[in-house]
């Protein structure tokens, strides 16, 4: 009896304590007015532009650096930013840029030619003095580059050893991003976490898998920010991360999972929504079996229906893709292509012309990865599509650092197909990396199907050295064509990127860069 | 004394010795390279030649061992490159936030559960035995994930009682009560399913010591029945139940995995599936040496605790 009692009385001082405990943490404080908390997906790894690959650290960096030039608002075009004006010589490689005067790095140190040449030297110099901050993995988008000069203290000259028309969309991609020479010297290898740059926000703080903190920058060139600061908080948990805009903990969510997105239907919140430059597609191994006709290829299109994986599988979060161009680089988009339509009967047609009814493919399906979206959801709804028309598919699954190790050096003699995705800053980056002949794995390449149309290769060589954007454009426009034709790959989706805000956030939109840009936000 | 803990001390060398090649072994050999990770789309053969040249992984592999090795003798447990930070800093900055999570957890439920079993068997076949084993078999059944995602709709989205996630407020002070309330969720969800095993384990040990003559004796001879449970039977009972605790606190220590991926704990085991899945190798391999470390230091304390309660068991 004794023993009841006593438990009995502990269980009473136990919820007395937590009672009080508890009671003045019911109040939960609001997110405090101008400062505008971020969820992010993950911690980002460093503050240097030139060190970071991730669109997650991207997302960060845009708001507090500037390159000498960016894209216009809402499309992927270029405009000046750091730099007010540029020449192109005749031949194509040599680039002169003017820059904006006036402009300081949040450190107080001046913006001009030194800088310009100091950051590309860093990065591409293995002798320079502060190479060794590094390592700069995407500095190859910069490797056509010869040499940086300073002309005056106002003007920089890029010298490429060939004609590179995707040089301006590398310098307005955070890559090329400019830093301050000051800080890197200053801060050495511990840089990327005293971050120095021009952009419309500084750096305040980073508490290590909490929060990194950004505070406006009233002198910037373009105008100060309306929002005093942005917390970026990592939540690796999609679930968390959409409790945590529910509970009003965050302010802006991005990469919101397709099956959450009905828990923001109402006045509270608003959906935004913006196509990337993101394909997602199939890749057909060109080089033996079916797939090496090209009439089984194009009825791998038909029979799978895009529409069902765009609409059901991923809940209207992407759009069905008709080419190997995303629709978002508007300026070089061949508005005229159609995706395949839906259509069991000609598939099933083009394969009894072809003799392989009843084939058996190998498929290779990842677990997750970037730009993946739901890969098993779609490998599976693909398989059945397929089925549906005769074809046996073996699914093999593989986590994604397994599956890019086992796709990127070729299918040749393990698989008939593969799921496999893109995102890009430049046309030119995905076909000439992955449709060239002399983009086959054993070149170096990611041309893991083995595709090859010398009329294809001519195309992307040219317009890899045309200057001129129209003329790039109708070499981009004619190479879409030949490919959907071709039918290479299964040209499945491209992503929508999402993120919802509260309704205390105004003057948001997405970029279909991708990039997240905060100057012109207001929050209530 | 001091003998007993010296060789229990030494004895941890080789265990630590092999776990640090098992880890290197199994990050070396388990597909993917770090380069690929990181570069992701554009890894060529040519870009991850040369990222790997810079990341130092281009040498062989038993070289590459010593060389870790013998820094980390030296205490440098080298750089992570995915956080671009010190292993050794990130690791200690995660492992006090895991040791307050986890800390915290088994301390509820080594209290929790000792009690509940006690209880249990002071009352064999009782009301309260009855509503603890239902109990304790529920805690047991929940996957401790999934209870920490209802507890957040229902605590922190629903009711607002609690913060959803992180270990501190993103604004106001950083005091005791701010933890309080972040650590409630998360420590109570990761501490449900131990709980129950420790109070299954305390029953079954009490109830056999209850059956023993000098508990007859101790009643025979008028101690009182508080007494008779929860000073001789209890203290009797736990060399059987701390080995128990030992091992439940690694259960614990590896549940806060999961339970750090659903409340966002800036701890270590969320440290840990991030870096596995960037192909960190470095904070990997010096993130499991260190748990490790702490674990065998950890059940070399409880073997010294049950040698105090019990001498016959130091040989």
């Amino acid at each position: 009896m004794k023993l009841l009692k006593l438990s009995r009385r502990a269980m009473l001082a136990a919820g007395a304590a937590t009672a009080l405990a508890l009671s003045p943490l019911s109040v939960q404080a609001q997110t405090p007015e101008d400062v505008l908390i971020v969820g992010q997906i993950a911690e980002p790894k460093a503050l240097d532009p030139a060190a970071v690959t991730a669109v997650n650290d991207f997302r960060i960096l845009m708001n507090v650096y500037d390159g000498l030039v960016r894209y216009k608002d809402g499309t992927l075009e270029v405009e000046p930013s750091l730099a007010t004006s540029w020449d192109i010589s005749e031949d194509g490689t040599v680039y002169t840029f003017s820059l904006r005067d006036g402009v300081t790095f949040h450190d107080g140190s001046a913006f001009n030619a030194d800088a310009v040449k100091f950051n590309f030297d860093r990065m591409l110099d293995e002798n320079h003095p502060y190479h060794n901050t590094g390592p700069f993995p995407l500095s190859f988008f910069f490797s056509a580059v010869e040499n940086v000069e300073v002309v005056d203290d106002l003007t920089v000259r890029f010298t490429l050893n060939a004609p590179y028309a995707p040089f301006l969309s590398n310098l307005a991609y955070p890559t090329g991003l400019i830093v301050s020479p000051d800080a890197v010297e200053q801060h050495g290898t511990e840089f990327g976490r005293n971050p120095s740059g021009t952009g419309a926000f500084k750096f305040a703080e980073w508490r290590s898998n909490e929060a990194v903190v950004i505070e406006a920058n009233a002198d910037y060139w373009d105008g100060a920010p309306e929002l005093q600061a942005v917390v970026f908080r990592p939540i690796t948990d999609a679930n968390t991360r959409t409790a945590e805009m529910l509970a009003g903990g965050i302010d802006l969510m991005v990469e919101v999972p397709p099956v959450a997105l009905s828990e923001f239907q109402g006045e509270t919140y608003t959906v935004h929504e913006q196509a990337g430059p993101h394909v997602w597609f199939l890749i057909l191994n060109a080089k033996e079996g079916p797939f090496a006709d090209v009439r089984v290829r194009q009825a791998a299109n038909y029979a799978i229906n895009k529409e069902a994986i765009v609409n059901d599988v991923l809940e209207g979060t992407a759009a069905v893709a008709a080419g190997p161009t995303p629709p978002a680089f508007a300026w070089a988009y061949n508005e005229s292509l159609e995706p395949y339509p839906y259509d069991p009967d000609k598939a099933r047609e083009l394969l009894a012309e072809a003799g392989a009814e009843g084939a058996e493919l190998t498929f290779y399906v990842t677990e997750g990865g970037s730009g993946m979206l739901d890969p098993v959801a779609m490998g599976t709804a693909i398989q059945a599509d397929l089925q549906a028309v005769g074809l046996t598919v073996n699914i093999e699954t593989y986590e994604w650092n397994t599956f890019l190790g086992e796709v990127n050096p070729g299918l040749e003699g393990k698989a008939d197909m593969a799921e496999m995705a893109w995102m890009t800053n430049d046309p030119d980056t995905l076909p000439f990396l992955a449709l060239r002949t002399a983009a086959w794995p054993d070149q170096g390449g990611f041309n893991s199907g083995y595709y090859s149309n010398p009329k294809v290769d001519e195309l992307l060589e040219a317009a890899r050295a045309a200057t001129d954007q129209a003329e790039r454009a109708r070499l981009y426009q004619e190479m879409q064509v030949i490919v959907q034709e071709d039918a290479p790959w299964v040209f499945v989706a491209n992503w929508k990127q999402n993120a919802v805000t509260s309704d205390r956030v105004e003057n948001f939109s997405l970029q279909p860069s991708f990039f997240l840009l905060l100057d012109d936000v207001v929050k209530n | 004394m001091t003998g007993y803990i010296l060789k229990r001390l030494a004895s941890a060398i080789p265990v630590l010795f092999g776990i640090s090649i098992i880890v290197f072994v199994i990050m070396a050999l388990i597909p993917g390279d770090p380069a690929t990770a990181i570069l992701g789309s554009y890894a060529t053969p040519e870009n991850v030649e040369k990222l790997n040249r810079d990341l130092g992984l281009d040498k062989p592999m038993v070289q590459r061992y010593f060389i870790w090795l013998g820094n980390m003798l030296q205490g440098d447990f080298g750089r992570s490159f995915s956080l671009n930070r010190a292993v050794l800093d990130e690791v200690l900055d995660r492992f006090g936030a895991t040791l307050i999570l986890a800390g915290t957890a088994f301390v509820l439920c080594s209290l929790l559960g000792i009690a509940a079993g006690v209880v249990s068997a002071a009352r064999q076949y009782g009301l309260a035995d009855k509503a603890i084993t239902f109990a304790v078999l529920l805690g047991i059944s929940i996957p401790s994930f999934f209870l920490g995602m209802m507890m957040i709709l229902i605590f922190a989205v629903k009711l607002r009682w609690f913060p959803v996630s992180g270990m501190w407020p993103i604004y106001g002070a950083r005091d005791l009560s701010a933890l309080i309330s972040h650590l409630t969720l998360p420590a109570l969800a990761l501490a449900v399913v131990a709980t129950g095993v420790i109070a299954r384990l305390s029953r079954s040990a009490m109830l056999e010591v209850l059956r023993q003559d000098f508990i007859r004796t101790a009643r025979a001879k008028g101690v009182h029945e508080r007494s008779v449970i929860w000073r001789h039977a209890l203290r009797a009972a736990m060399v059987s139940i701390i080995p128990v605790l030992g091992v439940q606190a690694g259960f614990v220590l590896s549940g806060a995995v999961y339970i750090e991926m659903v409340f966002q704990w800036p701890g270590v085991g969320r440290m840990l599936v991030d870096a596995i899945l960037k192909r960190d190798i470095l904070l990997v391999q010096g993130g499991v040496v260190f748990v490790a470390a702490c674990y065998v230091m950890f059940n070399i304390a409880v073997d010294v605790a049950q040698s105090l309660l019990d001498p016959r068991i130091k040989t």
